[in-house]
């Protein structure tokens, strides 16, 4: 299984929502994130894919970790992407209160989706 | 944040532990200081460390109270975020140009709350943990940071709008702009530290880009229990190593990359990283490859023996090469030098280079004191007061003068401060600008 959809919310998402409103806008007077995003230029084509990236592997970190607490290893297999990427977006998604680390099985600790 | 004042006693350029140093042993005798950092907090390497040696104390628990008390005292003034960007030399003192970077935050308002880190939608490579860790396009630079202030990264921004929205004080200002200030000073001390040797130009060790060959920097931070993992583990796969090699002289004494001077504190660096990965990993195998061991300090010598009585293996041993083998293991090719140079082969989990310092800053054509071969501040008298810089008015201390561990780079900043307050009562120049509203 990719595990990898298209981002139904998330970063990307938030890029498209955020220029389709910009051009809905029109004469309207500039708010200041208009101006911010004027004087940054349009977004490149890497940073757009990056936004993107991101919302699709957390999107299939986190199926994978509603079905069981999982090891990198194990998460990289489920989902198909390579296990250096999940490291870091699970270590992000531990940081900021998502994940938790669980027991040590064999090499590899396990995480699992924190309860809300 | 109040304005700047127009005139200071002196200018300190850069807020790690020597800065902080420089400007408190000045603050103390009653001169009013501008202590200007490029990063968005202080601290400097130091608060990003785990532990120090010999004592293995908590390096944060030293260096923030240095902070606090440097952000509490009435006389140091702190701008973070900013950037020197021209000195010009006057009769007495210089004027200076400085720059402060848009933090797209208002500085005064914000209370440092996190709501804004919190709802950001962008996880982002975190400097402060050598891209191992995540932070947000919005952020506060680190838990211990001073000031506790946010600053939005716009690189990464997809202009959501819900920092703003979430923000209780509105503080968040997405108008901001690069802002030039000038101020007059009497006195500059150059306090810019260190950054580690590149790695891209050591093919043989596999040029920066395998992902377990890692820099000493970024092994403080995995041992921090608030670093990235909040453990040791690799980065390729998140295992608990327990093979780990340390490459010695990897950046130091090397002529082929432009560094042929020792750094000084490599060995004890890794001594000390070596010897707490025994207590964190239970049976973990950590074997350090070296040309030979300085261990120069007080109280260094005998930490030497130490870690090797808990079992670190030390090995008079040159790295020839680090290849990636299957599993992202390490396979290193090593002449033992204690084995009349037979060649090995040892796989490892992880593999730490013991990188060297260089210079953070080397003046930029702003500042106009001279550098030595070494690329360093060069002292116009090095056995006497090696603080004093070819130019007039400017001291140097810490690491951007050579290579040095902390406590020398301590007692160089008060040695610093203290021929900066000879030189200030030697022009008079405290007397002359001082104002009745100088404690700000």
């Amino acid at each position: 299984m990719s595990g990898i959809d298209q981002p139904a919310a998330g970063p990307a998402a938030d890029a498209a929502a955020a220029s389709a409103a910009d051009a809905g806008r029109g004469a309207r007077a500039k708010r200041p994130i208009d101006i911010l995003r004027e004087r940054q230029g349009e977004r490149t084509p890497e940073q757009k894919e990056y936004f993107k990236r991101q919302t699709q592997v957390r999107k299939a970190l986190l199926e994978a970790l509603k079905e069981a607490p999982r090891t990198i290893p194990e998460l990289a297999a489920r989902c198909g992407l390579p296990s250096e990427e999940v490291v870091w977006n699970v270590m992000a998604m531990r940081r900021y209160g998502t994940v938790v680390e669980e027991e040590l099985r064999g090499d590899y600790y396990c995480y699992r989706l924190k309860e809300v | 944040m109040t304005e700047l004042k127009k005139n200071y006693d002196s200018l300190v350029i850069g807020g790690g532990i020597a800065g902080m140093q420089a400007a408190l042993d000045l603050a103390e005798q009653g001169y009013d200081i501008l202590l200007v950092e490029k990063d968005p907090s202080i601290g400097g390497v130091m608060v990003g460390l785990n532990k120090v040696f010999p004592t293995l104390d908590c390096s944060s628990c030293i260096c923030t109270p240095r902070m606090a008390e440097s952000a509490h005292n009435p006389h140091i003034r702190i701008q973070t975020y900013t950037e020197v960007k021209a000195v010009e030399p006057l009769n007495v003192g210089f004027r200076v140009r400085l720059q402060k970077k848009p933090r797209y935050v208002i500085e005064s308002k914000c209370i440092g709350c996190s709501q804004c880190e919190r709802v950001c939608p962008v996880d982002v490579p975190h400097e402060f943990d050598y891209g191992l860790g995540a932070r947000r396009a919005i952020y506060i630079a680190h838990g211990n940071a001073i000031p506790q202030v946010a600053v939005l990264d716009p690189t990464y921004c997809t202009f959501c709008g819900r920092c703003e929205k979430v923000c209780p004080t509105h503080c968040i200002d997405y108008t901001q702009q690069p802002e030039d200030v000038e101020v007059e000073v009497a006195t500059i001390i150059v306090t810019t530290g260190l950054q580690i040797t590149p790695m891209d130009r050591k093919a043989e060790y596999g040029g920066g880009k395998l992902i377990n060959v890692m820099n000493p920097m970024a092994m403080e931070r995995i041992q921090s229990s608030n670093g990235p993992y909040g453990r040791p583990l690799r980065p390729s796969d998140g295992k608990v190593p327990r093979r780990i090699a340390y490459v010695q002289c990897a950046g130091s004494r090397d002529r082929s990359i432009g560094v042929p001077y020792c750094s000084r504190v490599c060995c004890m660096y890794a001594l000390k990283q070596a010897l707490l990965l025994r207590h964190y990993i239970h049976d973990v195998d950590v074997t350090i490859y070296h040309m030979d061991i300085r261990a120069f300090g007080k109280g260094y010598e005998q930490f030497y023996r130490r870690v090797m009585r808990e079992g670190v293996r030390v090995v008079k041993g040159k790295v020839a090469r680090i290849t990636e083998v299957e599993n992202r293991d390490l396979l290193l090719r090593v002449e033992l030098l204690d084995e009349e140079g037979r060649v090995a082969e040892e796989r490892y989990d992880l593999v730490v280079l013991s990188q060297g310092l260089i210079p953070a800053w080397q003046g930029d054509g702003v500042l106009a004191a001279e550098l030595d071969e070494d690329g360093f501040f060069r002292s116009i008298s090095p056995k006497i007061s090696p603080v004093l810089s070819s130019c007039r008015g400017v001291f140097i201390a810490g690491v951007a003068a050579g290579p040095k561990d902390i406590p020398d780079a301590i007692v160089e900043a008060g040695a610093a401060a203290m021929e900066a307050a000879i030189y200030l009562e030697a022009t008079r120049y405290h007397e002359r600008f001082i104002e009745p509203s100088a404690v700000h």
